[in-house]
């Protein structure tokens, strides 16, 4: 009945046609569910570390396991169907493991897709080497040997001026590698133990880079210039969110030192900063004259209590999510650098593996790998939305396909589960012969 | 608002019932959940949605509990569950992993709870059922799929392959329906090769048949005419009279072996046996044959089929001719068979009923042999009991037979052992002492010739030692109820060590009650048995052949009257000690049936979890115990003392 009133209200322009599409896919994601009808054939032997659905076709899903193979997917056109074509069946289009001339030797931790097109990709793993593929021929285009084992890859989604891979390894320091040049463009030191776990490349800035460390940092990079520029503090913390720009004149003192006296109660002691919600934190003099170097005192701030496991921007690049190895997940407002104190209902996260987080159409879910589960948060309350439970073993990485509202996750079960809407009751109807029913004994 | 109550009232009641009940089912001992239990449980819950989110519910909290047996149980209910209703499968398949962690226990940190056997079916039972489930839903329910692929492909669990088998068997099921089929037509085929000669064997000795029948008849009739005039039919004037008339016409019809158609009747007879147990199983056979296959062209398969049934009709007729004219099948075989026992290598014509002389013959001859067998029989007999006795016995009888009084004193006087004092069995002779033919005069003095040993001191030094026999008395096995079931073997004269006082039991080992009447029973039967016993030896007597025997038989009786006796002074002299212990009315096999269902109450779902003490617990327990661990270590110290002041005795 809703969906046809708003039908109706489109048509008479009484609702734009984005938000139509918009409430149409907040629907659809908001049941999702495991998939009966998708079906991904997973072709690895191992557990699955990463995955993701290429950018300009949002068709071919790539996926990365701990059996150093790689493989991709066609997630739009079955390879056969089965139960009389209610579930169609996706194989990989090709897999890339240690039989390959030039596979990798240990788990691969990470594949990503270059950017712009699916002509090449990018995989990175334990054996210390990150490698650039043609797809088309499956040949290493360019190799990068690095100093430890890599965690993490990136690629920067709005870059237009540069080709640079962001490479976290065992090494505390984080190399760009220049696949234009085969060079490391880039050394990035100033994390402090034991490697970088996770790399994000800022969907706001091609410049900006932001890692997380095993020691418990998240640190901004400015690629052009040394050192990093910002550093985010646990104990430096905001209520809530950041009210827009627009209707920042708005506030009026009354509400802000409202807000201020709210703040000051769950503000924990300790000397922990405050900085008074809807300021921007400018640059202050001090600031800039710190930024290369910075204070060693502010230096060593840390965003987790650990490892920082996983790291996602949201898509207008305002906000950052981090897990950590203390089993948290915190928000981050990028411009103020403080933590939101969003408490998300996480129970436990994995410890010793980078994880890879995924949020939903304008942010407002985000999919986190619980142990077996993966939760869907809301991103702004921190409630849970749903828990999707479907794997056996521990879930590693999850994407989240914003074409057709789909989730996908891969775990050390070494399966690819689809999770997408429940279908229109149409579709269910026309199921076949063999139906689901009630079969009581009379 | 009331109703709305009641509502509220009658759906909790009814929810504590569905709860009940799977409590119930799920709280036994038994490998199996109680049939009527279950179908309790599925009535409930099919006619409310309510009650099935409920019964998942607690299905799922039992399947937590720790204890194997609880969750087997639950994982039946489950299944019975799971395999009719949707509901239930989708509230179900949202915790499947959970399920499947807490019935087969992969995850190795969530073992199976403790009854380790339990255990180990329970897993074996989740596997199949899963492997059920996945071949009947799995296309409806991906977890369905993930969860079988994880614990086939990832876990490598062993699944039983259901499908896969019933698949094989059916495939091979298959082939040997092929194969008989080609059977069916390669005979089919040698058929309609052989048909004529088939067909013309069967034809041939139906002639036969025909042709020795029409000779017999013939020559009947040629009799019959004679025997039967038309004056002595107006004597059968009654109705009755008449009818015993035509009677014996038809019997007089039949034809009977004589010696002039006894050739004929030979003839008659192979030719019928022939027909029974060749020709009509072989068209039998075809027939099925030909019923059976399965060929494009159908016309020369009916027309063989008509025909052979037409054969067949025919000769069942024949058949049932020749059982007139007096051949039976089974009567000559077993004649034979006699024949060849009593008369080897002969080869004599077929024996039947109606063969009277033949009989005659035999009843001759039978008689003798049997007669040699039956002396070489006691003969035998006779030898290997005593045979030094079977001449005594034969003049015995002899003598009898003429002395009626001596059968008499027989029968009166007592058994007794053989020995040398039988020489001077009722003498009253006294013997010279010193007259034993040895000359030994005044060898060492006078000698009195004339001393003699008197009568009664002879009888004094003859009196028969007879050492003490104990009676043999067949100790009775205790034959209580054991609890695997069988019963108690063990033999103790009195006092099972385990089961208790021996008493009559019946065939499942209960105890037979003992009653007054009972008692008098036995009273009368120990009297009949022993009158009985009287008049056995009186036949013994009579009958010295067999005398032996029948003194067994009667010392048997005696020794089972004397047994009753003693078994019965027991019964009552336990009776009144157990009347005496107890307040009074506790009567023996009460207090057994009491502990068993003591017995059977401690076997519940806690004594399950109970671990079996051991010989080897009951060792360790003795010796690991701190005393006799302490004892241990003195005297080792206290030998290391001594060793040591003896290697060095000049040290303190």
């Amino acid at each position: 009945m809703q969906t046809w009133k708003q039908i109706r209200d489109r048509e008479d322009g009484k609702l734009p046609s984005r938000t139509f599409a918009n409430r149409i896919k907040s629907n659809r994601i908001s049941d999702l569910q495991l998939s009966n009808h998708k079906e991904i054939v997973s072709s690895h032997k191992g557990s699955i570390n990463s995955l993701q659905i290429d950018f300009s076709e949002r068709r071919y899903l790539l996926s990365a396991a701990s059996d150093s193979s790689v493989a991709v997917y066609d997630i739009q056109r079955a390879t056969n169907y089965e139960g009389g074509g209610v579930i169609s069946k996706h194989s990989s289009l090709f897999v890339v493991d240690k039989q390959h001339e030039s596979g990798h030797k240990y788990a691969v931790s990470s594949a990503i897709w270059y950017p712009i097109d699916t002509g090449l990709f990018i995989t990175a793993s334990y054996d210390h080497h990150i490698n650039v593929w043609d797809t088309n021929t499956t040949k290493v285009v360019v190799n990068f040997k690095m100093p430890g084992k890599v965690y993490k890859t990136a690629m920067s989604t709005l870059a237009t001026s540069h080709m640079l891979i962001a490479a976290g390894t065992e090494d505390v320091q984080v190399r760009l590698c220049d696949i234009a040049s085969g060079a490391f463009a880039h050394t990035l030191s100033g994390h402090r133990a034991d490697g970088v776990m996770n790399v994000e490349w800022s969907t706001s800035s091609e410049w900006v880079l932001i890692t997380g460390g095993c020691d418990g940092a998240i640190r901004f990079w400015d690629i052009r210039r040394a050192g990093c520029f910002r550093l985010l503090d646990q104990s430096r913390t905001q209520l809530g969110r950041r009210p827009p720009i627009l209707k920042h004149s708005a506030i009026t003192k009354d509400s802000s030192t409202k807000l201020r006296t709210a703040q000051k109660k769950h503000a924990n002691g300790g000397g922990s900063k405050q900085l008074p919600i809807g300021r921007v934190p400018s640059k202050g003099p001090m600031k800039q004259r710190l930024h290369p170097g910075m204070l060693s005192t502010q230096d060593r701030a840390t965003a987790h209590y650990g490892a920082v496991t996983g790291l996602k921007v949201t898509e207008d690049g305002m906000y950052l999510l981090s897990t950590g190895s203390d089993s948290r997940l915190r928000l981050w407002d990028v411009e103020s650098s403080c933590d939101t104190l969003v408490n998300y209902e996480t129970v436990r996260l994995q410890t010793s593996k980078p994880i890879q987080l995924a949020t939903a159409q304008d942010s407002a879910l985000v999919f986190v790998p619980c142990m077996r589960t993966v939760k869907a948060f809301d991103m702004w309350s921190g409630n849970t939305y749903t828990t999707l439970g479907g794997h056996y073993e521990c879930v590693n990485a999850c994407w989240f396909n914003q074409q057709d509202q789909e989730l996908y996750t891969g775990g050390n079960d070494r399966q690819i589960l689809v999770w997408s809407p429940s279908r229109s009751i149409a579709d269910q109807m026309d199921e076949g012969a063999n139906e689901d029913q009630d079969n009581w004994s009379s | 608002m009331m109703e709305m109550e009641e509502e509220e009232v009658g759906r909790r009641n009814e929810t504590r019932k569905v709860i009940a009940l799977i409590e119930r089912a799920t709280n036994s001992t038994v490998p199996e959940v109680d049939h009527l239990l279950l179908k309790a449980i599925k009535t409930v819950v099919r006619y409310s949605d309510f009650e099935l989110r409920l019964a998942a519910e607690t299905l799922m909290d039992l399947m937590q509990r720790d204890h194997s047996q609880v969750r087997y149980l639950a994982l039946q209910i489950i299944d019975e569950l799971f395999m009719r209703s949707k509901l239930f499968r989708t509230i179900l398949i949202e915790n499947l992993d959970q399920l499947l962690s807490l019935s087969v226990g992969f995850r190795r940190n969530l073992p199976l709870p403790a009854p380790p056997a339990v255990a180990s079916v329970l897993r074996s039972k989740a596997i199949e059922f899963l492997e059920k489930w996945n071949v009947s839903f799995g296309v409806h329910y991906r977890q369905l799929r993930l969860g079988y692929d994880y614990l086939k492909n990832t876990l490598r669990l062993q699944f039983p392959n259901m499908q896969a088998n019933a698949l094989r068997i059916q495939q091979e099921r298959r082939e040997r329906e092929r194969r008989s089929k080609e059977i069916l037509l390669s005979k089919y085929e040698h058929l309609k090769e052989n048909l004529s000669s088939i067909k013309g064997g069967l034809l041939s000795t139906l002639n036969e048949i025909d042709e020795c029948l029409d000779i017999l008849h013939l020559k009947q009739e040629l009799e019959s005419e004679d025997v039967l005039d038309d004056e002595e039919i107006a004597e059968f004037c009654s109705l009755e009279l008449q009818q015993i008339r035509l009677d014996a016409m038809k019997e007089g019809e039949k034809v009977y072996e004589s010696s002039d158609n006894k050739v004929v009747f030979d003839v008659l007879r192979e030719l019928y046996k022939l027909l029974v147990t060749k020709h009509l199983v072989s068209i039998q056979e075809w027939i099925s044959v030909l019923v059976r296959v399965e060929v494009p062209d159908n016309r020369f398969r009916d027309s063989t089929l008509k025909k052979f049934i037409d054969i067949r009709n025919r000769l069942t007729s024949v058949k049932i001719k020749c059982e007139e004219a007096g051949c039976t099948l089974q009567n000559t075989s077993k004649l034979d068979e006699e024949e060849d026992f009593w008369e080897e290598g002969n080869a004599v014509s077929i024996e039947n009923s109606s063969g009277v002389p033949n009989k005659k013959n035999k009843h001759s001859d039978m008689p003798s042999t049997s007669r040699k067998v039956s002396n070489d029989n006691l003969g035998l007999l006779n030898k290997e009991s005593n045979g030094s006795d079977t001449d005594n016995v034969v003049r015995e009888r002899k003598e009898v037979k003429s002395n009626p009084l001596k059968s008499k004193l027989i029968a009166e006087a007592p058994v007794v052992r053989w020995g040398s004092y039988l020489d001077s069995w009722g003498s009253n002779r006294v013997f010279m002492a010193n007259q034993r033919g040895l000359e030994l005069e005044s060898h060492w003095g006078r000698v009195d010739d004339e001393a003699i040993i008197p009568a009664d001191k002879i009888a004094e030094l003859n009196v028969l030692a007879t050492p003490y026999e104990e009676k043999q008395i067949e100790i009775q096995p205790c034959r209580a109820p054991l609890r695997r079931g069988g019963l108690c073997q063990r033999r103790d004269r009195k006092l099972c060590p385990f089961h208790g006082p021996i008493i009559p039991r019946e065939d499942e080992g209960r105890p037979i009650n003992q009653s007054p009447s009972e008692e008098m029973n036995i009273d009368s039967r120990t009297d009949l048995v022993e009158q009985l016993a009287k008049q056995a030896v009186k036949n013994v007597r009579d009958r010295d052949i067999d005398m032996a025997k029948k003194r067994e038989i009667d010392k048997k009786s005696l020794k089972r009257a004397k047994l009753a006796k003693v078994r019965e002074h027991n019964e009552a002299v336990l009776r009144d000690a157990a009347l005496a212990s107890t307040s009074g009315s506790a009567t023996i096999g009460e207090d057994n049936e009491d502990k068993l269902s003591a017995r059977e109450q401690k076997k519940s779902l806690a004594s399950m979890l109970r671990k079996k003490v051991t010989s080897k617990d009951r060792i360790s327990q003795k010796l690991l115990s701190s005393h006799a661990r302490d004892n241990t270590v003195r005297l080792n110290d206290s030998w290391d003392d001594v060793k040591y002041r003896e290697a060095f005795p000049n040290q303190w």
